[in-house]
């Protein structure tokens, strides 16, 4: 395997985060190499001196895009903590509904949902899969489902809904399997109803959110873990940018928006906590 | 190491009898079924990590049935078919239906050996992956409830600190009675 050399992974890393905002000190030394290694092999480098040169000076961006899948963390099951599944189930689609529902309006309630580090799909769908329980008749809703990740690989596969025998076990109730996925072959895939809900895209959160609009509900969960602290408050703020005025923000359960975002303040529900602007 | 547990199904004594004995002598545990339907009953009974069977077996139950069956029961079992050598096509359908792999009839046991190795490292990294996670959900879940904690604690001093800084700035009431609702609004925290 081909050694990152110290002065090396000031490079490497410096590089990293400009492409993606993830932040990784010289202590990831081995995750690099074992990560970048393929890529670096595949393109002939010998060494990672030559590797950089090289993803800099391409401008295709391919050898930019496949470092960003090999680096970034895909780990992600269907309802990964029951916690913010049960919050949207019973507190939050509720009251949201109720609040969107004008019983002289002939337009159709609306909701905007936002995975923001959507990675292969498996939260938006589990988000989909709740709101289709709940619901029952989507057509008399217009929900529109965002999901989006700064790896092409992960956007691809979210996009595709296909999930192989490990992914698909990981989390999914046997119940809910038979009733939203189908097996072809040896993967699962989610049934049309549940896909055409959501939609897939890159986005890089470090940059400008445009185009977005505003969302009822934004989750953001374990991504900005990766981030330092300053680009963590920059994200928390556009995302308060983003959310509408009586929206709901969830994050990862062991994060904390404490010294990060004054704009929001937590409530607690059950054993979760979502957060509304002030 | 081979603590793993197979089912063998082949309608033939002699092979059965041969798997019985090279598969026990390499260490491990074995149980023998004479058909399909006598496999089915034993998956119900026991529980086996791996189902070793014939393709074709008289009765209702066949080798594709029974794998079809091995892997309702549950999807971690892994079913290797024994295929005759002008068959490979349909030990392929095999494969395709969730078979981990096929061998061609004679049997040759050191590569049947060599197959259970790679299926018992697949499954000892699949049991570590779930150790792993495991001990990773249960820190998580620790981990979140006092974090969460801490930030609805750490969000109602913030708005207490805001309403003090309030009532000591407000113009309009003498410094006395400024810190007496101070004063006040503490006690009744």
């Amino acid at each position: 395997m081909l050694k990152i050399s110290s002065e090396e992974i000031k490079l490497i890393t410096k590089y990293i985060y400009e492409i993606s905002g993830i932040y990784l000190d010289e202590s990831k030394k081995y995750l690099l190499e074992t990560r970048l290694n393929t890529i670096a092999e595949e393109q002939g480098c010998l060494s990672y001196q030559d590797f950089f040169k090289k993803a800099k000076a391409d401008g295709t961006k391919v050898i930019e895009r496949k470092i960003i899948d090999a680096i970034s963390t895909n780990e992600t099951l269907f309802f990964r903590d029951t916690g913010p599944f049960q919050l949207l189930q019973h507190k939050i689609f509720p009251e949201l509904i109720d609040a969107r529902t004008s019983k002289n309006s002939p337009l159709k309630t609306s909701l905007k949902i936002w995975s923001a580090a959507s990675s292969t799909g498996q939260e938006l769908y589990s988000v989909a899969i709740v709101l289709q329980e709940l619901l029952g008749d989507l057509s008399k809703y217009n929900v529109k489902l965002l999901g989006t990740d700064i790896s092409d690989a992960a956007v691809a596969q979210a996009s595709s809904g296909k999930y192989n025998k490990f992914e698909i076990e990981r989390g999914l109730a046997r119940d809910k399997l038979t009733k939203y996925f189908t097996m072809s072959g040896q993967t699962w895939k989610v049934n049309d109803q549940i896909r055409s809900m959501a939609n897939f895209r890159k986005i890089n959160l470090m940059l400008p959110f445009t185009g977005l609009g505003k969302f009822d509900i934004v989750l953001c969960r374990n991504v900005a873990i990766y981030f330092t602290l300053e680009d963590r408050k920059k994200l928390f703020n556009k995302i308060a940018d983003v959310l509408e005025p009586d929206g709901y923000l969830i994050i990862g359960s062991t994060e904390s928006l404490t010294g990060i975002c004054p704009r929001f303040i937590p409530k607690r529900h059950l054993r979760s906590i979502f957060y509304q602007l002030k | 190491m081979n603590t793993m547990t197979i089912l063998v199904a082949d309608d033939d004594p002699v092979i059965r009898k041969l798997f019985e004995k090279r598969i026990s002598d390499g260490g491990y545990e074995v149980t023998v079924a004479r058909d399909g339907v006598d496999a089915a009953r034993l998956l119900d009974a026991m529980a086996f990590d791996v189902v070793i069977t014939d393709l074709v077996m008289p009765g209702e139950i066949g080798g594709i049935e029974l794998l079809k069956i091995a892997k309702e029961r549950s999807t971690d079992i892994e079913v290797i078919v024994i295929t005759a050598h002008s068959s490979v096509d349909t030990a392929v359908d095999a494969m395709k239906k969730g078979a981990v792999d096929y061998l061609e009839k004679p049997i040759n046991f050191d590569e049947l050996f060599l197959r259970l190795e790679k299926i018992s490292e697949v499954k000892a990294l699949m049991k570590n992956a779930g150790d792993l996670r495991e001990a990773m959900n249960v820190t998580e879940s620790s981990a979140a409830q006092t974090i969460q904690n801490l930030e609805i604690i750490n969000s109602n001093l913030s708005m207490q600190l805001e309403k003090l800084e309030e009532i000591l700035s407000n113009s309009r009431e003498d410094e006395f009675s400024r810190i007496e609702q101070a004063l006040q609004f503490l006690e009744s925290r």
